[in-house]
């Protein structure tokens, strides 16, 4: 049974459970009738007719789009600060009481200030994915770039590199597999915040899709849109992942890895 | 007399400890090394062979007293003086081939010749096949292969080697000896070599220091007046091979007695 099951393969193992999952879901909605929790079958026809409408794909567009931009621009900040903090003792004193207290506060939670400053429009959006990002993602370069090989500097000092030369072709792959784990985490914060963010600033976007549905106790399209953001999330996680695998694959596979290399 | 390759002059290394005290690593050591000699440094754990290494590569900084390369202060690394350390430090992004490359690069050497060059040198550490392959799909032996030959490529005039051959099995050890010792052979670079292993070092040097333990100072220069090339199976049955290995072994004994006694 058990080597059947490993036959199956990844893929199939997906499959199987989330098709376990939807058949749970669909008996115990039966069987607890409550009106907030219709069976999986009900929410899931209307999947299609969410997707099918013009507007509510504009909407979901547009979180996307804000969700890429905030990421990016993580992407272009984030990860320079953490490096520099990972190589500079100073910058790394400087900023580490001011990146620790911000970690546990939910980006979210600033909205409705940076609504007063911005006001409700994507700029308040993009800039609250933008936080909730570059936290981690900081974090994680700056673990990288602490833990590189002293020998390997000291071997590419030896060839003549000058230090700016360094930080991108010795620093910046040295701590890429710890970026990129970075980036992971990252990728679901952006879809949280993402989300929170348009509970609070209601406008446009998936998340007003979701509580709007909410609010008219449309209860099936609730849950259907929580099945598309799940999708969405599944979706960009495993395309990350082979974008990651791709990029880090010299990397030696270390015990503390977050994946789990294949059953042995 | 041509002045040395390397001279080191009054050389003292203080580290300060994590609570605050400072720690003597190396004290007032003296030494002056030729060109095209093959030096060891040999001495128990933690007596600052490496430290001593790191300083003549520039990498750390001397407390006091002065190295000089050809005549000229060290004040940082440089390609004339390559190491080759014990963990091998292959940027494991890179294939065997552009590891071996990347210094020539870095000096400006075309893409082309680089190349060229580099796989002459796999070929000389007998990993020819091997050229597009990731630092972590090979051995520890093969590794410190391409460290070699990384290093050799950017033609360094100095070999700064710590324990290169310290994380490897006995046999592959061996092998990698009588490697180095045909490379040196030919093109007689200058090697200062940080071991613990007495047979190693009178089978690869000129000549042997032997430090003392913490603070590290120098014990004893002994000379290794041996036939070259050498060969292993010769080396094991020749009388004055012995007794280097004999000298030794009581010196590195005396310097542990010291150090208890103390
Ligand atoms: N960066 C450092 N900071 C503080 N102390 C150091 C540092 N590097 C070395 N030391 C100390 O200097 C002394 C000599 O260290 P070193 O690594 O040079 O010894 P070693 O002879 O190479 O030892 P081993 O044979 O184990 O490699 C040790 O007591 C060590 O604790
Ligand atoms: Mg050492």
């Amino acid at each position: 049974m058990k080597s059947a099951l490993r036959k199956l393969g990844p893929a199939a193992s997906t499959v199987l459970s989330l098709g376990a999952l939807l058949v749970l879901w669909e008996i115990l909605a039966r069987l607890a009738q409550i009106d907030g929790f219709p069976p999986a079958t009900e929410a899931l026809v209307q999947v299609p007719l969410i997707l099918g409408e013009r507007e509510s794909l504009a909407s979901i567009g547009a979180s996307l789009w804000r969700m890429f931009l905030g990421g990016a621009l993580a992407l272009c900040f984030a990860v320079p600060v953490g490096l520099a903090m990972g190589r500079n003792k100073r910058i790394a004193q400087a900023l580490n009481p001011v990146l620790t207290a911000a970690y546990p506060i939910p980006k979210a939670a600033l909205m409705p200030i940076i609504m007063l400053w911005f006001g409700v429009g994507d700029l308040s959006k993009v800039l609250v994915i933008f936080l909730g990002v570059s936290l981690p993602l900081i974090y994680h370069s700056f673990h990288g770039a602490h833990a590189v090989d002293e020998k390997l500097l000291w071997s590419a000092m030896a060839m003549g590199m000058k230090p700016v030369a360094r930080l991108f072709k010795v620093v910046l792959p040295s701590a890429l597999p710890d970026v990129l784990l970075g980036c992971r985490v990252g990728l679901a914060m952006a879809l949280i915040v993402m989300i929170s963010s348009e509970m609070i600033a209601r406008q446009s976007g998936a998340g007003d899709l979701l509580f709007n549905a909410l609010d008219m106790a449309l209860y099936g399209d609730v849950y259907a849109m929580i099945v598309i953001l799940a999708a969405i999330g599944f979706v960009l996680d495993w395309v990350f992942e082979r974008v990651r695998r791709r990029l880090v694959h010299w990397a030696e596979s270390r015990q503390d890895a977050m994946v789990p290399g294949g059953g042995v | 007399m041509s002045e040395p390759m390397i001279a080191i002059q009054g050389l003292t290394k203080r580290f300060s400890t994590a609570d605050g005290r400072r720690h003597l690593a190396i004290d007032d050591v003296n030494v002056e090394v030729a060109e095209g000699e093959f030096v060891s440094i040999l001495g128990p754990s933690g007596c600052g062979k490496s430290t001593l290494l790191y300083m003549v590569g520039g990498f750390v900084a001397p407390s006091s007293g002065a190295i000089t390369v050809q005549g000229r202060p060290v004040t940082g690394p440089g390609p004339d003086r390559g190491p080759v350390f014990q963990e091998f430090a292959l940027f494991p992004w890179k294939t065997v081939l552009e590891n071996v490359m990347y210094g020539l690069r870095q000096q400006g050497v075309s893409k082309a010749e680089a190349e060229a060059r580099a796989r002459a040198l796999l070929d000389m550490v007998h990993l020819k096949d091997f050229a597009d392959f990731y630092p972590k799909e090979l051995s520890g032996g093969m590794r410190q292969r391409v460290a070699i030959a990384r290093t050799l490529a950017y033609q360094p005039q100095i070999l700064l080697m710590d324990e290169p051959f310290g994380a490897l099995d006995a046999h592959t050890r061996t092998v990698l000896q009588n490697e180095l010792l045909g490379i040196w052979e030919r093109d007689r670079k200058t090697v200062l070599f940080v071991t613990h292993g007495v047979d190693e070092a009178v089978f690869l040097s000129d000549r042997v220091v032997v430090m003392t333990r913490a603070p590290g100072r120098i014990k004893k220069v002994v000379e290794i007046d041996l036939p070259r090339p050498r060969v292993r199976a010769e080396l094991l049955v020749n009388r004055r091979y012995q007794e280097y290995i004999v000298e030794l072994e009581q010196l590195i004994e005396d310097v542990h007695l010291e150090a208890a006694g103390a």
